[in-house]
């Protein structure tokens, strides 16, 4: 696909002022995902749009900011520890005599114990932070990872349901009765009513970068170009080209991207249709 | 603070990274706000219930269907939008311009605000008449673009290309300023 004219099409800027459907926007992210490029413009016009926001804005009122922090008042969730050593000594009347030199020892090796602790949190803290930031990217490649493996899932699924759905005949063509490959086999799956035509490369020579497998339907008028075969796919299926009518199918050597009429010295395999 | 850690701290109801949050982007949202809702007091009603939902749904926000800004940025739009098209406002018969905009901030005293104002005009200056309309239409009235292209009689597609240019010459602006 072309990126820029995608790029210029206005798509994104629509995508980022929240006005495509959820399908459009599907497609915008996992454009974005395949294609720098889109990432990194859909990143420069959220950074436009933000320095315009912030520049042509004034700030709000302060007051506006205390109501809205105290509407959040009760959401917010304190970390702070709670101080050991106020409690107790705030509440209890202390006789004047009293002894203070062990309390302030005491006081003192709360504290130190508190801010040892308080330290050692922090840090562990940090370490928490640091691993969920880690764990949070691992999720957003895998979500990536699955993206992908449910497309390709959906690909496959449609396609068995095809075949479980359709009437495939299958023709093995076969390379034994020509001098070009003995032991070739291509398999041919054609499903005559829906016109659709898979091939499963069983075993097929490689061939030099100037020369293409072409495959062709052989019927009432005569052999007909169905497309070119991909050798190094083994037992994948490759769609061909819709055939409504042949009596056999073949596959001969061409020059790259194919000839009009088969070069019938190069023929590879034949399989006539049962 | 990073993306990462401004969402995880928000996510953590932590008051610290809330304040974070509204230092940065108060101006800037209040602002998408203001270009829609230009009554004052509306605007930041508009603005306290927007901040208050964007931190309490928080959790809502899929970090892989876009960036924290725009999250934010189209709930803001949307309120606004909402509250304009609700009675409340309609009623009183405001519609904004550009024009009314830029002359809105001008004409608010206090230095604060003529400092906060300088660039509206030096960002709009270079727009075409087309773009000026556009952004006038999907930035200020909070029009959709679909909207535009049948009330005016616009292809759908000259809309967009329209809307990629302004923001274009936006960000070239933006950049200089």
């Amino acid at each position: 696909m072309d990126i820029q004219s995608y790029i210029s099409s206005g798509k994104l800027e629509l995508f980022l002022l929240g006005e495509l459907t959820e399908r459009e926007r599907e497609e915008v992210l996992s454009l974005a995902m395949m294609h720098p490029e889109i990432q990194r413009e859909l990143d420069e016009l959220e950074e436009t749009m933000f320095s315009f926001d912030n520049m042509t804005g004034v700030a709000p009122s302060q007051e506006v900011k205390d109501k809205i922090f105290s509407t959040l008042e009760n959401d917010f969730i304190l970390k702070e520890a709670p101080k050991p050593t106020t409690a107790p000594t705030d509440t209890k009347v202390v006789p004047i005599a009293s002894p203070w030199k062990p309390f302030a020892i005491a006081a003192s090796i709360a504290a130190i114990v508190a801010s040892g602790a308080a330290f050692y949190y922090a840090d562990k803290y940090q370490e928490r932070n640091d691993q969920f930031t880690a764990l949070l990217q691992d999720q957003s490649v895998m979500a990536d990872n699955l993206n992908q493996v449910k497309q390709d899932f959906e690909e496959a699924d449609s396609r068995l349901d095809k075949f479980v759905a359709g009437d495939f005949k299958r023709i093995e063509m076969k390379g034994e009765g020509f001098d070009m490959q003995k032991d070739a086999r291509v398999d041919v799956l054609w499903d005559q009513n829906a016109q659709e035509v898979f091939i499963a490369v069983n075993n097929l020579n490689e061939l030099s970068d100037d020369l293409d497998y072409q495959l062709w339907a052989i019927g009432d008028d005569g052999p007909v170009g169905i497309g070119l075969v991909n050798s190094g796919e083994k037992l994948t299926l490759q769609q061909m080209e819709a055939v409504a009518q042949a009596g056999a199918f073949a596959i001969t050597i061409e020059p790259k991207g194919g000839s009009k009429s088969p070069t019938l010295e190069k023929l590879v395999v034949l399989g006539e249709v049962a | 603070m990073e993306e990462v850690q401004l969402i995880a701290g928000l996510r953590a109801k932590d008051r610290k990274t809330t304040e974070y949050l509204y230092d940065k982007y108060s101006r800037a949202l209040f602002a998408v706000i203001s270009r829609i809702v230009f009554d004052k007091d509306i605007a930041e009603e508009v603005f306290h219930d927007s901040f208050v939902k964007i931190t309490r749904k928080i959790d809502h926000y899929d970090e892989s269907k876009g960036r924290l800004y725009t999250w934010m940025a189209n709930i803001c739009r949307n309120s606004a939008i909402d509250k304009l098209r609700s009675k409340e406002i309609s009623q009183s018969g405001k519609t904004n311009t550009i024009d009314d905009f830029v002359y809105g901030m001008e004409s608010q005293s206090g230095t604060q605000e003529q400092i906060d104002g300088i660039g509206v005009k030096e960002l709009m200056i270079e727009l075409n008449d087309d773009q000026k309309f556009i952004v006038e239409y999907i930035y200020f009235k909070g029009y959709t673009h679909s909207e535009v292209s049948e009330e005016f009689d616009i292809p759908l597609g000259t809309v967009k290309s329209r809307v990629r240019a302004a923001i274009q010459v936006l960000k070239k602006n933006v950049a200089r300023i």
